[in-house]
Order: C-alpha cells, then structure tokens, then sequence
C-alpha cells in the first residue's frame, strides 16, 4: 500500500522566499488538518510550551506567519484597529474605496468603516500623508490591535 | 452538540474550559485582551480574538467586542466561566438574543439571585433555611429591638445596598443595639446613598458550607455533595475540601435533597451553588452562586464527574442521563488557591516564571495556565493556580497534599504556596477543626 505523503512544494517555496526577504530563521504555521515548519540550517530556539501551534487569527483570510504581523505592527505608519468587528473599505458595497494604494490623505480622514453589533464606525486617518498599504480585504474580520494600513 | 464554542474569560478558567470543549470534539474561540496574547489557552485555542487593551472594561468586559467576536469566529455557544460577565444577567440575555447559546442559567435565575433580598425569599419559599431575620427593611429602633428580640441576639445589621463585608454592624446584646441600628443607618445613607438596613441572627463560629447542583433543561436536578470553603481571608477563599469533615451522610444527604428540590422548584438550569452558613448543626441560606466556581475541582474530583463538560452538554439541550442514586462520593478532596501574592502580606507580586515544576503522582491535579517563560500579567487577579488532591481518606489526603507542595516549583514570583504547606500540617486544619474566622486568626497569629 503506498503511503506516499503530499508535499505542497509551492507553500514550502513560499515560506521560503518569505524567510529570505524578511531574515527569519524559523516559520511554523497550521491549521486543523495540517501543520508545517520550516528552519533555516543552524540551532532552532525553541520558544517554551513546544507543540502549541500559533491559533489561527479568525482575521485573516489565509494563515499569516506571526513573526510577520511582528514586524508590520511595529510599523511607525501602521493603523490598528481599534476594536473587534467586520472591515469595510467602501461607504457601501459597489461604492468606490474610501482609499487606495497611494493616495494622499488628511488627518481625521475616514479611511474605513468597521462593523460591530449593526452599528458602522468610521476610523479615521490618525495622521495625514501617503496610504502606502492596506492589509485587509473589505468584510474581513478583525480584531482589536489588527494592522489595517499604513499611511506615513 | 456545539460546533464551536467561545470561551469568554481568560486564566486557568478559560484553560478548563478549553480542556472540555477539546475533549467533546468542539472547536475553541479563545478572546484574549493584549497582556493575554501569550497565554495557555489562547496558545491551544483553535481560533483567537483579540478584544481590547488589558483593562478588564475593555477587554473581558467588553459585552459589544465579545458579542462581535462571536459573531465573526460563527462560535455557537458561549461559556462565561467565573466572575467576569458570568452572572451579568444583561449580558447572558444579550448572548440568546444575538443567537448564541449562554452555557449557563437563565437571565431571568442570574437577576432573581443576584438580589439579595429577592434570592432570600424565592429560596425560603422553595424550602430552603435561612438566617433568621427581620425579612426585609427596618426604619425604627422600636421595628429593630423587636426583630432582635424575636430572633435572639446577636445580631447583626446590614445596608440593605451593601455588600462585599461592607454596611454591617453587629449588635452583641440588647444594650448594644440602638448604638449599632442607628450607626449602621447613618453609614448605609452617606456610603450607599440609601440608609435602609435589614437585621439578620448573626453567627458566631459558623462554617461556609456550600451543594453543588446540576440540572437539565429537562427538569431533572442532581446534588453533587458539599465543599466546606470556611478558610477565607477577607471573603476570599484560599483552601476548600469536599466532604466537609463537619458533616455526617446523613446531614449530607439532608441538605443535599432540600437544595436539589429548591432548584427543581424554581426551574434553575445548568450548574449552580447554594452556599450556607452552618453552626450547631444548622444550615442557613446565604447566597446563590448561579454559575461554575473556582473551587469546582474537587466536587469532580469525589464525584467523576466533570462539571463543564456537564454544562456544555445540558447547555446543548442533553439530559443529565443519570439521577441522584448514581451519584456516588469516593474518597476526600482539597484544594488550594495559589496566589502570585507574598505568603505573609499578601502583597501582588506578578512577574515572569523561571523555573516551572508540578507536582505529579496519583490523585494530583494542577489547574494553571502557567509556563515556564510565561509573564504572570498585572491587571487581573492573583491567582495563577489551583492544586487538587485526592486521597481515599482525608488523612490520606492531607499527607498527599503537603507532598505535592513540596513538590511543587515556581520560580520567579512569590506564591502562597508557604502558607498551603503551614495550613496543611497544622493541628486544627488536620483536625477539621476551624470556622471562617480561623484563618484570618491564624494569620493575626502569626504576624505577632
């Protein structure tokens, strides 16, 4: 009977490439149905409880690797959320974003809407200049402290 | 059966809780705080949300953040644990209305036992004993001396909109009551903004006895015995064993059935506390308890029967599936709350785990979210552990006890570990011999 194990070779690429450009030693990542790490060659640290499995952030789409979401929140120009709820980058669904990828814009500009409980909260640019990323998909869930954008 | 359940509190509770759930099969919606994001259970959740900055009105609190992250994880059902919003009515109603099922009792048994004259009333006229008393507000000293007469001194005297050990003022004999009535009056007025007071027969070495009971939405109502929780310092219980060593069976199996057949009376569903004062061999009602508490383990521990996977179940709609006669109790039980607190004065010392070693053996249970490495947060209350024992005697359970706390290594913090292993060799502990003001006393003892 052959036991012959899939390899999905384009994730391990992935996370691979991502390694490289961002110059992490280490990446885990899992879901219910499977789990992989993968290690640049060398003494892995291991951090304390050792088989917990990062959960996976019910914010994202795919899993994200979480020393990535690290480094973004550290981002001088990042924008949290400010609370849990459903992200909307339109006023309504068919209207044009509130921005987009290298616009400029102003203080107290709202950039997105986040949907909690019925109720719409505008959040607003925290600073003015230029929008140099948008990390969510319109009607992805977020959570409280969840990188949206960044504007510098 | 739930598909998905969000756990809504943090520490050992939520660890429990997640412990439960896995064991079912049902995926776990862990909402954390930020100090949280290293915890346990948000390590082993399935899924995580995070609520809120660590302030508990932001986060744990937080009614609108943990409604929305139910809805945005799809849980089904969602399990409160202890303190936090688990005996919030507001907040268990909001949980059914927003279409998620509330592992616990109804709204409406969370408000009738939330108000203290009201739950006083429903469990008296239900069959329950309570602390003789003047059965509702007194406005005249002439209403008070007569209350007191009736009921025997002494007597004690509390705002009716106190609480916490706070609003009470005891009056020893006759002569002393116009003094403390109009004293406790005044204070009610100014602290509480409401001067009404009520009198009740005060007791003077009684022991905190308190049923667990578990009921269906099927109307059936089992007992699981009693937890003897007289070991408190400032209303906080710090050791709690089950069986009390002050109770008989057939005192047991007494108050047992009466606290069961109140329940059923009254319709209550899921798991619940009656909690009693008992001297003289009398039981007296002091408050319910209407959801799982921090001393739950060892009930489990006697009986076998696991408590949350029971509230998940009845939660789901299940029948207990069992009645009082296989309820059977099998040995003896202690507990004991360790706190990241200075053994001697109590002070809050969170901080970062070294060293990190359990106790293990047969008959030894911890309930910890710690871990080596973990960072014991600040914001939250001080207990970051439960150590369980279980012996097939109480002697045997003792011994076992004071070996497990030797065992046991937390390095990096001050715990009261020191002060579990002085209580569990001491002369009276080991005779059963305290009341709830011992321990208090023991402690004056020792500071001098």
């Amino acid at each position: 009977m052959s036991n012959k194990i899939d390899v999905d070779d384009e994730l391990i690429r992935k996370l691979a490439g991502i390694m490289d450009e961002t110059g992490l030693t280490e990446i885990e990542l899992g879901s219910e149905t499977y789990s992989v790490r993968v290690a640049r060659g060398g003494t892995v640290v291991n951090a304390m409880a050792p088989t917990a499995v990062a959960p996976a952030s019910v914010a994202s789409a795919s899993v994200p690797p979480v020393d990535i979401a690290q480094n973004i929140t550290d981002h001088p120009g990042v924008v949290t959320s400010p609370m849990v709820g459903v992200a909307y980058t339109a006023s309504e669904p068919g209207q044009p974003a509130f921005v987009n990828v290298g616009d400029t814009v102003s203080e107290g500009q709202v950039v997105l809407l986040i949907e909690a409980m019925k109720v719409f909260n505008q959040i607003k640019a925290p600073r003015g200049g230029t929008v140099k990323n948008i990390m969510i998909e319109s009607g992805a869930p977020v959570e409280f402290g969840e990188p949206l954008m960044i504007i510098e | 059966m739930f598909d998905k359940v969000l756990i809504a509190n943090r520490g050992e509770i939520a660890l429990r809780i997640l412990r439960a759930c896995r064991e079912m099969g049902i995926k776990t919606v862990a909402v954390h705080s930020t100090a949280d994001e290293t915890a346990m259970h948000v390590r082993l959740a399935d899924e995580a949300v995070c609520l809120g900055p660590p302030a508990a009105k932001d986060s744990y609190l937080n009614i609108a953040a943990i409604l929305t992250a139910a809805q945005i994880s799809g849980a089904d059902a969602i399990h409160p644990g202890y303190g936090f919003l688990s005996e919030n009515a507001e907040f268990a109603r909001m949980v059914e209305e927003h279409g998620f099922v509330f592992i616990g009792p109804t709204h409406e048994h969370i408000t009738l036992m939330g108000d203290k004259i009201a739950a006083k009333d429903a469990v008296m006229k239900a069959g329950i004993p309570v602390v003789p008393g003047s059965d509702g507000g007194v406005s005249t000293f002439e209403d008070a001396k007569t209350v007191a007469e009736r009921i025997g001194y002494p007597v004690i005297i509390k705002a009716t909109a106190g609480g916490g050990g706070r609003g009470m003022k005891m009056a020893p004999t006759a002569d002393d009551l116009e003094t403390a009535f109009r004293t406790a009056r005044s204070e009610a007025g100014s602290v509480f903004g409401n001067p009404e007071v009520y009198i009740e027969k005060f007791l003077t070495t009684p022991r905190h006895i308190e049923i667990q009971v578990l009921a269906d939405n099927h109307g059936n109502v089992v007992h699981l015995g009693e937890r003897d929780c007289s070991l408190q310092r400032r209303h906080q219980k710090v050791l709690e064993e089950a069986p009390s060593p002050a109770l008989n069976a057939e005192q047991r199996s007494k108050i047992g059935d009466i606290a069961a057949k109140a329940i059923q009376k009254i319709g209550y569903r899921s798991a619940g506390t009656i909690e009693f004062l008992f001297e003289d061999g009398e039981f007296y009602f002091i408050e319910m308890n209407t959801r799982l508490q921090v001393e739950h383990p060892i009930t489990e521990m006697i009986t076998r029967i696991d408590l949350v996977r029971e509230m998940i179940r009845i939660a789901a709609g299940a029948p207990l599936g069992y009645d009082q006669k296989d309820i059977t109790f099998l040995g003896h039980s202690i507990e004991c709350r360790i706190n990241a607190e200075d053994p001697e004065t109590f002070m809050p010392c969170p901080g970062k785990i070294g060293l990190y070693h359990t106790p293990g053996g047969l008959g030894v249970r911890v309930d910890s979210g710690l871990y080596s490495g973990y960072t014991v947060p600040p914001y939250y209350d001080s207990m970051i552990a439960k150590l369980i024992v279980h012996g097939t005697n109480r002697n045997e359970c003792l011994m076992r006890l004071r070996r497990a706390l030797d065992e046991y290594v937390i390095d990096g913090l001050k715990t009261t570990i020191p002060l579990h292993a002085k209580l569990a060799s001491n002369a009276d502990i080991v005779n059963g011999d305290y009341d709830i003001h011992w321990l208090e006393k023991f402690m004056d003892d020792e500071s001098n």
